[in-house]
């Protein structure tokens, strides 16, 4: 490990690929992923840990990402929205998302993809209360929610399905 | 005839799989070679003279590029509303005077953030603070500290007034003199934000060629680019605003903000792109919020509850410059008018100057506030008189036909359908009859009733839309639209239109959107008319398409064109499926035998073609528009009498909305103002103190999340219908619902403890101190 004055090295596993960063001491994993490597679909609605928009997972737990210091993250698996789906095809939470018109303007969508995902893993078939817990953390402006709440319900039915 | 494949159908958005998936861009994840961060710096009094600036030290930190003042402005004005009346009446960067906490007062651009944050604390101003005024009504008494000279129009001896609209037909007081029943209410409605995910974010891009290059989270780019070129003394043609995806809007992103002034001339002093994004904090204190009004109404009625004279008198705050102020309180009058016969109206709006923020449009745009004020005294007239909430409301409904005073028809107005049918969907009689004396215990139960009208795609600016369609070699679409998806799916609606007139699959139908320069003219999406004028605009364009390829088709197939019939990218002759020719070989015709044209529609459209420009603000004379919505909504709610807690238990949505284009996104667009208009009566509230906001963050302005869910139902009142090849009339889904269900609530609440409700928001005190007084 090499240190700066400011900056250090540290490795990190995103979406399965390993990379080699120089950061600030002071950097947000949000930041590092969203300017070091453009993994712009992390967003970041408030970045004082409010909204929900810059969740990922670290080593499979989801995680505030705008809360996080990136070198706390040294040498962790971390999975983000441009992981999810491989060569192309969506997940059945990707999918039963679209199905249900569960986006609007799409800004919350990632964070809740990825919240949905780990919930669904967790749990195959939530019920409405396990949602809001889960959930809850997720501002989401354009949609009042109900067509979120009939998504996961209908990703846990397709999950349960294809299984 | 006439199945639709594509027009009604829940078709599924064209931009779904780049949200999904993380790969739609939007303007704060654009990061462009050597891009700079640019922040700003804002004053910290509510009313103050600049009286110097130094800059010198911030221009020493390393890594700043550059700073600008009002002083390397050219000092060119700009505003919401820009008219001989109104002109425009406010700097992009502060010169002279600061009027508000959070005026932008001067801008930096450096490599990184910490370099700029730290040239930002050293640059001096020095400030004479002058006194300042908060309360509209303090504001408007003589005496009052001077924001801006009053309005030289306004004889009146206030002072502060940015302006006024003053309407009305029939005789007024004849009109209360007939009635049997009058009364006076105040209600006022509080300051509340739009909330959207995207933060405030402009990247500019000066080029060496002299052109300014601009993303910004707005909606719509030709109003932004006017406005840019106007400050920066640019020619419109230097200025290119293109397409990002945007993070939702809700109103907050029309008008020119001074971030994108400061990232673009930031980017012309620096020659390197600029971005600037405004922190959570700024938005809460800095940026502009909806619209705080005070309404009083006098109503008169007969006996059997007809209405016989209506007066207004309404009064916003609109902060330390017009914005929306002057629009707002002319927006009010048309929805005191629209649902409701008034026989008799006088209708008198002041918008006032204060030093608090700025304030803009907001879903709705004084909707909520006067139907809260209407329909809350309807109910208490209603009561009044022994009459049901329902049939008060039925007896007073336009219906289809009706002519308003400002000229206007509603055409086809389903508004008593609505209420109809939303009374007999609640069981809505039965349960706001039971009495309150059989509602015990901690909790009791109320619903109650509230209507609104919303107009769409207003005559407000000279509003319209061009369109164009183009076919391509493998008879697949280009449709190119100045319009811009914030998030309510017009992109799709567009596409279901173009592929409904051409019979052509929608995955086949590729939009290219929001370009100022490569797209044609938008009316922008706000004031809900992007699927009624940009619509009708594409399906004017898909009909010119469609045109071209029927007259090739006739003259190859030999046959008639009234024989001809498309389906499936292909034209056949009636009745004789095996003479057919696809697209792609019409194409390939059309070129070939027609001088190359490759078959390009055009289409426009503009509501009420003859119109000469825009309604008077002052006077509201003039067409609106020939598309009006209406609806009925109720709430039923739970008042916990120990607590003053209030729960929202059921939401119900009647609309006319003529038909819906795409049930899924008009069920989208129902359930999140249901969602939004649950904040704003429950959680949500700006809280001010001298100008200075109290809460800048959603941890203390608190917005619904999934555990505020509201159980949303919804019912269609079809009034107007599509049929390919003419003109259709669909009306306006995204701003209507977030206003009867405020009254709704406020009348449900009544229903269930007998607490009468004068402001918003309803919260557990105002219930607990309403509760203590019946007792
Ligand atoms: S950006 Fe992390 S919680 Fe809002
Ligand atoms: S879809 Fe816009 S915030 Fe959720």
């Amino acid at each position: 490990m090499t240190t700066t004055q400011r900056k250090k090295i540290i490795g990190l596993t995103v979406n399965e690929e390993t990379y080699e960063l120089a950061v600030e001491c002071q950097e947000t994993l949000l930041d590092v992923l969203r300017n070091n490597l453009g993994l712009t679909g992390t967003k970041e609605g408030c970045g004082t840990g409010e909204c929900g928009s810059c969740t990922v997972l670290l080593e499979g737990e989801p995680i505030l990402a705008c809360l996080m210091l990136a070198v706390e993250c040294e040498n962790k698996k971390i999975e983000t929205i441009e992981g999810q789906s491989i060569n192309g095809d969506l997940t059945p939470v990707q999918e039963a998302f679209l199905e249900k018109g569960a986006v609007q303007c799409g800004f919350c969508t990632p964070g809740m993809v990825l919240a949905s995902t780990d919930l669904l893993k967790r749990n195959p078939d939530p019920s409405k209360e396990d949602i809001m817990e889960s959930l809850g953390g997720h501002l989401c402006r354009c949609t009042g929610y109900n067509k979120i709440m009939e998504f996961v319900h209908h990703a846990a039915k397709l999950n349960r399905d294809n299984t | 005839m006439s199945e639709l494949d594509y027009v009604g159908k829940r078709i599924l958005r064209k931009d779904g799989p780049d949200k999904v998936t993380g790969k739609a861009i939007y303007t704060v994840d654009i990061q462009l070679k050597g891009q700079l961060v640019g922040r700003i710096l804002r004053s910290p009094h509510a009313h103050a003279r600049i009286l110097d600036i130094d800059i010198s030290l911030a221009l020493e930190v390393p890594g700043v590029k550059a700073v600008i003042t009002g002083k390397d402005t050219l000092g060119i004005k700009h505003g919401f509303v820009e008219t001989p009346r109104y002109p425009a009446d406010q700097y992009p960067l502060a010169m002279d005077k600061v009027r508000f906490i959070g005026e932008e007062v001067a801008a930096v651009a450096a490599t990184d953030v910490y370099a700029a944050d730290k040239a930002l604390s050293l640059i001096k101003v020095t400030y004479e603070s002058l006194p300042a005024v908060f309360d509209p009504e303090e504001a408007m008494i003589p005496g009052a500290p001077e924001i801006h000279p009053s309005h030289p129009k306004v004889k009146e001896d206030l002072v502060n007034i940015g302006g006024k609209t003053a309407s009305g037909w029939g005789d007024v007081e004849a009109g209360f003199q007939e009635a049997d029943y009058v009364r006076e209410d105040r209600f006022e409605s509080h300051l509340r934000t739009h909330g959207f995910l995207e933060p405030h974010a402009t990247v500019a891009s000066f080029e060496a060629d002299g052109k300014l290059n601009v993303w910004t989270s707005s909606q719509g780019p030709f109003i932004k680019r006017a406005k840019l070129a106007k400050t920066l003394g640019l020619p419109q043609s230097s200025v290119r605003v293109k397409k990002a995806y945007v993070g939702g809007a809700f109103g907050g992103k029309i008008d020119l903000y001074t971030h994108e002034f400061c990232a673009a001339l930031l980017s012309m002093k620096t020659s390197r792109p600029v971005e600037i994004i405004a922190t959570r904090e700024e938005i809460f204190t800095a940026y502009r919020h909806g619209q705080p009004m005070i309404v009083t109404v006098k109503t008169g009625v007969k006996k059997d509850g007809t209405i016989v004279a209506q007066e207004f008198k309404t009064i916003n705050n609109s902060g330390g410059y017009r914005g929306s102020g002057v629009v707002v309180i002319f927006l009010v009058w048309g929805f005191a008018m629209a649902p409701y016969r008034i026989p008799n109206m006088k209708y008198k709006g002041y918008s006032v100057y204060t030093n608090n923020p700025i304030r803009s449009p907001q879903r709705g745009h004084g909707a909520p506030q006067m139907r809260f004020a209407v329909e809350s005294q309807l109910d208490m007239i209603a009561a009044e008189l022994g009459i049901s909430p329902i049939d008060i409301r039925l007896k007073n409904a336009r219906v289809s036909g009706e002519m308003l005073p400002n000229g206007d028809n509603v055409h086809n107005c389903g508004l008593k359908d609505c209420v109809l049918d939303i009374a007999k969907h609640t069981d809505f009689t039965a349960k706001f009859g039971i009495s309150r004396t059989e509602k015990q215990g901690r909790y009791r139960k109320g619903i109650g009733i509230g209507v609104s009208a919303y107009f769409g795609g207003s005559l407000i600016y000279p509003n319209s839309s061009s369109v164009i369609v183009k076919m391509n070699d493998d008879g697949s679409v280009s449709l190119l639209t100045g319009s811009l998806d914030i998030g309510q799916g017009s992109e799709t609606i567009l596409c279901q239109i173009v592929a409904e007139e051409l019979k052509i699959p929608i995955e086949e139908v590729q939009v290219f959107a929001a370009d100022t320069e490569t797209t044609p003219v938008d009316i922008g999406v706000w004031i809900s008319g992007n699927a009624y004028v940009t619509g009708n605009a594409a399906r004017e364009a898909a009909g010119d398409v469609r045109r071209k390829l029927m007259t090739i088709a006739a003259e190859e197939l030999n046959a008639d064109i009234e024989n001809l019939i498309f389906q499936n990218k292909r034209v056949y002759i009636s009745g004789q499926p095996e003479r057919s020719l696809s697209y792609e070989e019409l194409v390939a015709l059309s070129i070939q035998k027609h001088r190359g044209d490759s078959v390009i529609g055009n289409g426009h459209w503009r509501t009420m073609r003859d119109e000469p420009f825009h309604p008077s603000l002052a006077t509201t004379k003039g067409r609106w528009t020939e598309n009006y919505a209406f609806d009925a909504q109720t709430a039923e709610v739970e008042v916990d009498t120990e607590t003053g807690n209030v729960r929202l238990l059921k939401a119900v949505t009647a609309h006319d909305c003529g038909f819906p284009i795409n049930p899924l996104q008009v069920e989208g667009q129902i359930d999140g103002q249901v969602s939004m208009a649950l904040g704003h009566a429950f959680m949500e509230e700006i809280m001010m103190e001298k100008g200075r906001t109290l809460n800048p963050s959603w941890l203390d302005y608190r917005m619904p999340s999934i555990c505020n869910i509201a159980d949303s139902e919804h019912i269609d009142v079809i009034t107007e219908r599509y049929q390919v090849g003419k003109p259709y009339r669909t009306k306006e889904v995204g701003e209507g619902y977030v206003s009867a269900i405020l009254a709704a609530i406020a009348n449900a609440i009544y229903n269930a403890v007998g607490v009468r409700l004068f402001s918003t928001p309803f919260t557990p005190e105002k219930i607990l101190k309403g509760l203590e007084k019946i007792k």
